[in-house]
């Protein structure tokens, strides 16, 4: 194998394992970190309710086709429960897997929800790419980093 | 267009790079008149703050002319004189409605990697990480400038560029301080930290009625500028117990407002100093929190510490006994700019707020690494470099 095709498997690999390492992180139980005091078990933790709150009275959400595209597309696999939020906070956007999902389909649910609530509160997903940027030096922490951000959108405690 | 990049530890370079396009309708395309330096890009610069990328486009604080505008858009027009806020927030999520505009929910594209770290995830902020959400930088002759109706802002006719650049953050950040920490005619406020930051809170602080104010630094052209421009009293942490004296001017008391403006590379004197880099080389902490521990112990009881400066994890040390028991207020953020501007450019162009003075080192964008060099090193009397991009 010539060494270019070498340092291109390294490089993939480096960039999936930034976005699995993203993707654990949310598991660490390290005191200071996001989620020390968790104590679900993994399939407990898959099959909660991931939830969004968003400035509109739960009327203005929708349901079933009617909900927001990248909500609508997950179809019948996810339940969608919409509720009053507390204090004039507009409505409460939740969803779940009606069976044990993998963690492409939790990435999936994550991001659909984020896109749903831009949707109903901007009227449109914010895009960050592509941005201008300068010569990006082939490194491992580089190929780690651009790893974590492509899967961003998709993960965090939501 | 060129650009001034982020491409390793404490390296700048500056490159051609792809010019902006507009993305989303509420999308605007500034060609940039002036972009500044600011103390929280030197965490990037070293390194703290791990998530930047060779490439990456620096820069937060700027200022420009509308070249180009989204179809969503509907108060910004083409040659419009804007100053923009360093943070991105779309004005209609429950965060920008309470005017907490750095918390917005909708300005940060990666929020995966902050709510990891903290739980939930603060909005975006221009040239500032993929962790702010991978946004490109100001130090460009051009900028992408999303929800551009919230974030930027028309500048009046009477307010020179040189004196709104300073709007875009470090006023509107040093103004939230000295705000949001309740700071009321009558009061006595400390700062710490004579920066740009540090300098607008404390005149924002006298501007809201605050009877007297001190800032506490050690570089002497900064402590003269807190005298000669700003207004208010200086005090040299080097050569001064800064407990002692703050106790002393105030009768004992301690300052009713303590405002940090030092952030997460804080330089302290003695033992603490190098327990601190200690630490914080061997990853043991993330951030030096010096200036914060003395602020919550030269508080007043019952008074408000408030938190500007940049951290981004752990500290170690952190008094929560002396923040308990003397009931203290402490509450921090990044900056929710959009609330104070049309404010502060109001009190520019009544020449209550002067900022020109922060320009230090103003310089083409060609010379950003240089520009970069003597701010982090703060040679030369530097307070800010600021890059003309356009010339």
């Amino acid at each position: 194998m010539a060494v270019p095709r070498i340092l291109d498997s390294l490089r993939r690999a480096a960039t999936e394992a930034g976005g699995a390492l993203l993707g654990r992180l949310q598991h660490v139980r390290l005191p200071g970190v996001g989620q020390s005091s968790s104590a679900d078990d993994p399939e407990t933790a898959a099959r909660r309710w991931r939830a969004v709150t968003v400035l509109r009275s739960p009327e203005q959400i929708g349901t079933g086709a009617d909900l927001p595209a990248p909500l609508a597309a997950l179809g019948d696999r996810v339940e969608v429960r919409v509720t009053p939020a507390p204090g004039d906070r507009g409505a409460e956007l939740a969803a779940r897997y009606r069976d044990l999902p993998s963690d492409d389909d939790l990435r999936a649910l994550r991001s659909a929800l984020r896109e749903a609530k831009q949707l109903i509160e901007v009227g449109e997903v914010l895009r960050v790419d592509p941005a201008p940027h300068g010569t990006r030096k082939a490194t491992p922490q580089g190929a780690v980093l651009e790893g974590a951000t492509a899967r961003a959108g998709g993960e965090g405690v939501l | 267009m060129r650009a001034a990049t982020w491409t390793g530890v404490n390296e700048v370079s500056v490159e051609t790079v792809p010019d902006p396009t507009i993305l989303n309708d509420h999308d605007v395309i500034l060609k940039v008149s002036r972009t500044t330096t600011c103390g929280s890009d030197l965490h990037l610069l070293g390194g703290y703050i791990p998530f930047m990328r060779a490439g990456d486009v620096l820069g937060h604080e700027f200022m420009g002319e509308v070249v180009e505008v989204g179809r969503g858009v509907r108060d910004r027009r083409i040659g419009d004189r804007v100053v923009v806020n360093s943070f991105i927030a779309c004005g209609k999520c429950w965060y920008c409605t309470q005017e907490l505009y750095s918390l917005c929910d909708n300005g940060n594209p990666n929020p995966g990697i902050t709510e990891a770290l903290w739980g939930q995830s603060p909005g975006g902020c221009f040239g500032y990480s993929h962790a702010m959400g991978g946004w490109a930088g100001s130090h460009a002759e051009y900028i992408r400038v999303p929800y551009a109706d919230v974030g930027a802002f028309v500048v009046p006719e009477g307010v020179s560029d040189e004196r709104a650049l300073f709007a875009s953050d470090a006023v509107s950040t040093g103004w939230m301080g000295a705000d949001l920490a309740g700071t009321k005619p009558g009061d006595v406020v400390a700062v710490w930290g004579a920066g740009g930051v540090g300098q607008m809170a404390a005149r924002a602080a006298m501007l809201l009625g605050a009877e007297r104010v001190y800032v506490i630094d050690r570089l002497p052209e900064r402590l003269a500028q807190v005298r000669e421009h700003v207004g208010a009293e200086a005090i040299d942490y080097s050569r001064t117990d800064v407990l002692a004296e703050l106790r002393e001017v105030t009768g004992g008391r301690g300052p009713d407002v303590c405002i940090e403006a030092v952030g997460m590379e804080a330089h302290s004197l003695g033992v603490q100093g190098a327990y601190d880099q200690v630490k914080q080389q061997l990853r043991l902490q993330t951030d030096r929190p010096s200036a914060v521990r003395e602020a919550i112990l030269a508080c007043r009881k019952g008074g408000s510490v408030f938190v500007l400066g940049v951290y981004a994890q752990m500290v170690d040390k952190f008094p929560l006994g002396a923040l308990m028991n003397k009931g203290l207020t402490v509450r921090g953020a990044q900056v929710h700019g959009q609330r104070y501007m049309p404010r502060i450019l109001d009190h520019m162009a009544r020449g209550e707020l002067t900022t020109e003075h922060l320009a230090t080192h103003v310089m083409p964008l060609e010379d950003a690494a240089r520009g970069y060099r003597v701010f982090k090193d703060k040679a030369d009397g530097c307070v800010r470099s600021v890059f003309l991009p356009n010339g």
